[in-house]
This record gives structure tokens, C-alpha cells and sequence, in this order.
């Protein structure tokens, strides 16, 4: 029952959205239904730990450990972000962002576009966790592509367009070949269950029967899902579309996108990496998660290195986090899979804090550049810009944050998984990539005074950036037990023995 | 008995279709004309809906009627009437020359056909009895074919509609693999997919015109501003 509702809530959100009249009604519709979210997937958190995997619609919903996390994340990232919208939506009208000149018609009918077409989005979100049929799972990840177009061309301007058009290219690309590789997936399992009953590509059915598949099928399938939905995560060679995507969507879809897309994606994958791993052993899937993770983390490094955007610059080390937990998913293992939802979970408190401190001083100082823009905006902006750096210094894993923690065990899991090359290589990758950000972040933020007008933020926009620092800073000392228990159940679905 | 209710028929009528299908898939690949690249699609798709009906009348399965009539709705007429009229009204008639030139891209593509029976060989079950559920395994080879020269296509073509005719000629591969080798999956999925397919599209084209009125031009290579 509480999944059905989880799925209703931003439902019902984007349908009313679309149907008010009045910016008010519209904003507080969205706010109320981000907290209703997290709501709902805390109850459905607390159920799933109370009685384990729940149900329902005769099997076609359902949720264990793993979605109810991932569910909750999403929700958490809706949450952080609806407040932060209203603020944001209200100084792009104000600087005539959203329409020319005084047409409050049309910067009316913006607002509705973007109130109505995030709640869609997340429910897509929601609903590529608790859907237990792979092919409506791919169908969900494949209409957070579509609801998020939208938003990428938010601001019509011709780099949007640009921006937009890559992302669904390469995203139907890869989902078509992700969609091949469910295809082949339920052609493995049907030899084995017979039948074209609905349940078939029922992922709780089919994980019992796994090792009876067909192996060469198999293996196809899964080389076919991980370049797929390793698209949508944006694993190297297939990222280009997510800089420039980031960059163009309005700020706060661009937070969603960084976090809980990533991990949708990341989830899809893992689901079928289970599957794989049941059927063909640990090796096969590990090695090409390795392969895919570790590139992953090494193109970002350049990349950093020479950035020009700050915007730019999160999207890269979202596409590092994003290899970071494909590796520690590779590595295997109860510690690999622990490491990699701990990971998730930091990365998702850590990177929206980044985005919202970011999207303030974009909208300050007019740009996002690190190298004309202002320096020295800690006198300018003295919350949001001491918030960037602390943001920084914790997703790049400086102790005492979390993700320092995470970080950690990812590497623990691969020496213990005997893959010793890989993990020093991955030091050194992190190493550097510490070294560019911290570089490019502190150039921006400290120095002398630029002398320019001290910015009065709205409170919209301040305190949602303020709760997640605090959120940052208390996680990397207290974790509620709730929590890891949550996380601790959805490693152990994870880590399978074959 | 009637000899259309042979299996054997029935396997040849769907080989047959299946090396048409690939025919047109080669033929895409070096037209330049839009409107025939956009005809030489529907009647791809419409070939995917006849291959669709055979299998559903040999193995009696509803789901599969459906889906062809899906198939039909939606890549027959459709989207085919909806490019077009697009075609017309943006008035680009012809695709700019592509990357890599016509005589060069046919080579690429048998390739890459080559390619496709190598990987549909690993399927390949010689002692598997001939029945109506064998029906169609043979055209395994001709959906990856399919996969990987729309895969090509999409690299190879600068025009943003050509990109979106190679893009769903590529999903026509997977329709191809769902049919013949698992007989459709679960219908839920069937209807889906081709919503989705239908709302990409639409994005998809509704894109295609903004683009074409920003830049005047739908030449993607001319997309090129955001880098690093």
C-alpha cells in the first residue's frame, strides 16, 4: 500500500500543477509533495525493515532493501531541491530568465512547465525502484529521459538545444541497447521458465532461477545493460551528453539528475549485475565493471584538471562518483556492494549541496565560470560560497566527511579482492582529482574582495543549502541506525554468492 | 491440409521478409532523399508487422496480433506521416553529404552484417526440432544486423532527422529480436516500449523543428559550441 502511494504522490502532483492558475498554489503543490515523498519512502523504508521484501498489485510492485534505499534517496534529493526551486524560479523571472520583458504570462506558463514536469520526473524515479518487472524498469528509466528533456531545454537558449539534443540521442542509444539486453535477458531466463506469463521478467522470480540460464545469452545481455544504463549513469565512453545537460537544465534538475538518476541507473545495473553473477560467476561482471568504473574516474581527472565551469566541473565529478561506485560494486564481495551503497548514499547528501551553492552564485554573479567570474565571493555571498567549499571538500573525500569513509572501503574491498593495480590506481586518480578541485574551488571562493554589492538571498534559496551542510558535516560522525541497517540489507542483495 | 499451415512455409515466408527488411535497412544507408528514406522506414516497420502476424497465426498467440497492430499504428502510419509533413514543412529535401560516402558506407554495412551472423552463431542450436516455437531464430542474425548499421547510421548522418529515422530503424532491430526469439515479451512491456517510442519520437521531432528554427539548419554537426 505505501508503495502505491509513493508512486501517487508526485503523480497527483504533477496533475494538479498543471491545472493551477496562480505561482502560489503551484510552488506550495511542489513542496508539499517533495515532503509527502520523503514521507512516503521513510514508512515504506520502515516497513521494509520491519517484515523484509513487500508487494504489491499481485507481484507487479516490489520492494526490498535496495529500492526502498534508493527510493529513499531519490526522495530525500526532491525534497532538498522543491524549496530550493521556488527561490530559484523566482530570481530567474526576476532577471528576466524566463520570459522578455514583463510577460508574467509567459514566465507563469514556465513555471508550470517546470512544477509539472519534475514531479514526473521523480515519479519515473519511483518507479524504476519498485517496479519489479525489468521491462517496465527499463520503460521507467526510459521516461525519466523523456520528462527531463523538457527541463534540459528549459531556457531555450541555442547551447539547450544543443545540450538537449545530445542527451537524447546518446540516452536513446544507449537504452535502446539496454532494452536489447532485457530482450535477452528474458529470452536466457524463458528456456529455463517456459511460459510468456507476465512474471517472467519478474526480477524476484527470476533471481531464484538464475543459474539455470543460458550462458552465452547471458553474457550478451549483460555486456549489452551495462554500456546501456552505463550511459544513463554516465560512465566513461559514454558521458558526453551529462557536462552539457547539466549545465543547461535549470539548477535543481540538474541536482536531481547528478544524484538520483545516477542512481537509478546504477540500480538497474545492479539488479542485472545480480542476475549475471548468479548465472555466469563473479569474474565475468566484475572485470567489465572494473574496467568501466576505473575509466570512468581516469577521464574525469583531465577534465577537472583544465575546467572552465564550475557547473561543468560537478558533472565531472559526478561522473567520477558514478565510476566509484560501479568499482566498488566490481570488486565484490559484502565489503564491494557495503562500500558502494554507502557511497550512493553520502554522494547523494554531498552533491545536491554542491549544485544549490553553485546555482547561488551563478545567479549572483551571472556567470558560471571559474575563470573570469569573481574571485574572492566569500565577502559577497557568505553563506553560499563558504557552503561551496565545504561541499567540495567533502565529495572529494576529505576526512572527517563521509565520503572520505566510503571512499575508503570502496579501496579496502579491492585489495581485499586481490585487485591491487586497480585500487593504487584509483588513489592517484582521486589524488589528483582532490588536488583540481580544491585548486579551482578556492581560487573562486577565497581572495581578496572584489568589491561587490554583498547579495541579499531570499530565504528559499539560503536555508535549503544551509540544512544539507549541516546534513554533510552530521554524517561523517553520526549515521542513524535505521539508515544503516537499510543500507546494510541492501548490500546483502547485492552481494550474492553464485 | 493447406500448404500456408506448413511450418516450413511459414519459416521460409519470414526469411524472406526478414532479408527485405535488411535490404531496406542497406538501401537507408545511402539514400539521400529524405521523404524516400522516411518511405523505405514504413514499409520496414510494415514488413516488421507482417513478420509479427506469421509467428502470432503459426503459434496462436494473441499478443503477438497486438503487438503487430501496434507495430502498425505506430511506425507504419503514424510516424511516417508525421516526419513527412514535418519534411515538408521545414523544406530540406535532401541529406547533406555524410560523414563517410555512399560506396564506403555500403562495405561498412556488410561488415557489420558479417559481424552480426558471427555474434548470432554463438545462439545458434543446430539439434533444436523444427515447430512452430523454432519459428523465426533465423532472423537473429538479421536484428543484429539491423542494431548495428542503425548504430552506424546515427554516426554516420549529420541531418537531425536522419539521425531519428536511424535511431528508430535501430529499435525496429530489437522489435525484431523481442518477436523472433521470445515471441513478444510480457504484453505490458510491448505497450510500453511502444509508447515510449511514440512520445520519443514526438519529443524527438518537436525538437528537430526548434532546432531547425534556431540554428536554420537541422545540421547536428553544426551543434558544436559546448565543449570540454
Amino acid at each position: 500500500m505505501t508503495i502505491i502511494i509513493l508512486l501517487l504522490i508526485p503523480l497527483v502532483a504533477c496533475g494538479l500543477s498543471t491545472a493551477m492558475r496562480t505561482r502560489q498554489w503551484m510552488e506550495g503543490i511542489h513542496v508539499a509533495s517533495a515532503a509527502a515523498s520523503l514521507f512516503a519512502a521513510m514508512l515504506l523504508a520502515a516497513e521494509v525493515l520491519r517484515q523484509g521484501p513487500v508487494s504489491g498489485i499481485n507481484g507487479f510492485l516490489y520492494a526490498d532493501h535496495l529500492s526502498a534505499l534508493v527510493a529513499l534517496l531519490t526522495a530525500f534529493v526532491y525534497l532538498a531541491c522543491a524549496p530550493y526551486a521556488v527561490g530559484y524560479l523566482r530570481r530567474d523571472q526576476a532577471l528576466l530568465f524566463l520570459a522578455p520583458s514583463d510577460d508574467d504570462m509567459a514566465a507563469l506558463a514556465k513555471q508550470r512547465m517546470y512544477y509539472s514536469l519534475t514531479p514526473l520526473f521523480v515519479f519515473c524515479m519511483f518507479l524504476v525502484v519498485v517496479s519489479n518487472n525489468l521491462g517496465v524498469m527499463w520503460i521507467a528509466i526510459e521516461g525519466t529521459t523523456l520528462a527531463s528533456i523538457f527541463l534540459v531545454t528549459f531556457y531555450g537558449r541555442p547551447t539547450s538545444l544543443e545540450a538537449a539534443w545530445k542527451y537524447a540521442m546518446i540516452g536513446g542509444v544507449g537504452l535502446s541497447m539496454a532494452l536489447f539486453g532485457t530482450v535477452l535477458t528474458y529470452y536466457s531466463a524463458h528456456l529455463v521458465l517456459g511460459g510468456d506469463s507476465v512474471s517472467a521478467l519478474n526480477w524476484s522470480v527470476l533471481v531464484q532461477q538464475a543459474s539455470h540460464f543460458d550462458k552465452p545469452v547471458m553474457r550478451l545481455a549483460f555486456i549489452l545493460i551495462l554500456l546501456g544504463y552505463g550511459t544513463k549513469a554516465g560512465l566513461a565512453p559514454m558521458h558526453t551528453w551529462k557536462p552539457d545537460a547539466y549545465c543547461e537544465a535549470p539548477v535543481p534538475v540538474a541536482a536531481l539528475m547528478a544524484t538520483a538518476v545516477l542512481n537509478c541507473a546504477i540500480y538497474g545495473l545492479a539488479r542485472f549485475y545480480v542476475l549475471t553473477v548468479r548465472c555466469l560467476g563473479t569474474a565475468f561482471a566484475s572485470n567489465l565493471l572494473i574496467l568501466f568504473g576505473l575509466l570512468s574516474v581516469a577521464v574525469a581527472v583531465p577534465f577537472i584538471l583544465v575546467q572552465r565551469s564550475s557547473r561543468r566541473l560537478l558533472a565531472y565529478s559526478s561522473i567520477d562518483n558514478g565510476g566509484i561506485m560501479v568499482l566498488g560494486l566490481g570488486f565484490g564481495g559484502a565489503l564491494g556492494a557495503l562500500a558502494m551503497l554507502l557511497h550512493m548514499t553520502y554522494h547523494s547528501v554531498t552533491k545536491p549541496l554542491l549544485f544549490l551553492s553553485v546555482g547561488n552564485i551563478q545567479q549572483h554573479t551571472g556567470n558560471d565560470s571559474l575563470r573570469k567570474g569573481a574571485r574572492g565571493l566569500l565577502h559577497v555571498l557568505p553563506i553560499s560560497a563558504p557552503m561551496f567549499l565545504l561541499g567540495a571538500l567533502a565529495v572529494t573525500g576529505t576526512p572527517p566527511f563521509s565520503m572520505f569513509q566510503s571512499e575508503f572501503m570502496v579501496l579496502r574491498a579491492g585489495f581485499t579482492g586481490q585487485h591491487v593495480g586497480v585500487s593504487v590506481l584509483l588513489i592517484i586518480c582521486l589524488v589528483i582529482i582532490f588536488g583540481g578541485f580544491f585548486h579551482h574551488v578556492a581560487q573562486l571562493v577565497l581572495g581578496p574582495p572584489s568589491g561587490a554589492p554583498r547579495e541579499v538571498m531570499s530565504r528559499w534559496k539560503t536555508y535549503p543549502v544551509i540544512g544539507l551542510a549541516m546534513l554533510v558535516i552530521g554524517m561523517g560522525f553520526l549515521m542513524p541506525a535505521p539508515l544503516y541497517q537499510l543500507i546494510d540489507g541492501a548490500a546483502r542483495v547485492l552481494a550474492v554468492q553464485q | 491440409m493447406h500448404f500456408w499451415q506448413d511450418v516450413q512455409f511459414g519459416n521460409r515466408m519470414i526469411t524472406l521478409m526478414a532479408a527485405v527488411v535488411l535490404v531496406l535497412q542497406i538501401m537507408m544507408v545511402t539514400q539521400r532523399w529524405l521523404i524516400t528514406n522516411i518511405r523505405a522506414f514504413a514499409l520496414q516497420s510494415f514488413l516488421m508487422a507482417c513478420i509479427a502476424t506469421t509467428i502470432a497465426y503459426y503459434n496462436n498467440a494473441p499478443h503477438i496480433y497486438a503487438a503487430a497492430v501496434l507495430m502498425l499504428l505506430v511506425k507504419v502510419i503514424l510516424l511516417p506521416v508525421l516526419f513527412e509533413r514535418l519534411v515538408t514543412r521545414i523544406d530540406i529535401l535532401q541529406e547533406i553529404e555524410p560523414l563517410v560516402n555512399a560506396p564506403i558506407s555500403v562495405i561498412v554495412a556488410g561488415l557489420l552484417t558479417l559481424l552480426a551472423y558471427v555474434v548470432a552463431e554463438s545462439f545458434h542450436r543446430p539439434d533444436e526440432p523444427m515447430g512452430p516455437a523454432s519459428l523465426g531464430h533465423n532472423t537473429l542474425a538479421v536484428a543484429i544486423a539491423l542494431f548495428l548499421i542503425g548504430f552506424f547510421m546515427m554516426v554516420n548522418r549529420r541531418k537531425a532527422l536522419t539521425q531519428v529515422l536511424a535511431l528508430l530503424s535501430l529499435e525496429n532491430g530489437i522489435f525484431l529480436a523481442a518477436i523472433s526469439l521470445t515471441y513478444g515479451m510480457p504484453m505490458i512491456v510491448e505497450i510500453g516500449i511502444f509508447f515510449d517510442v511514440l512520445v520519443g519520437a514526438m519529443v524527438l521531432a518537436i525538437l528537430v523543428y526548434r532546432i531547425r528554427e534556431t540554428f536554420d539548419s537541422m545540421d547536428v554537426s553544426r551543434l558544436s559550441r559546448l565543449k570540454g
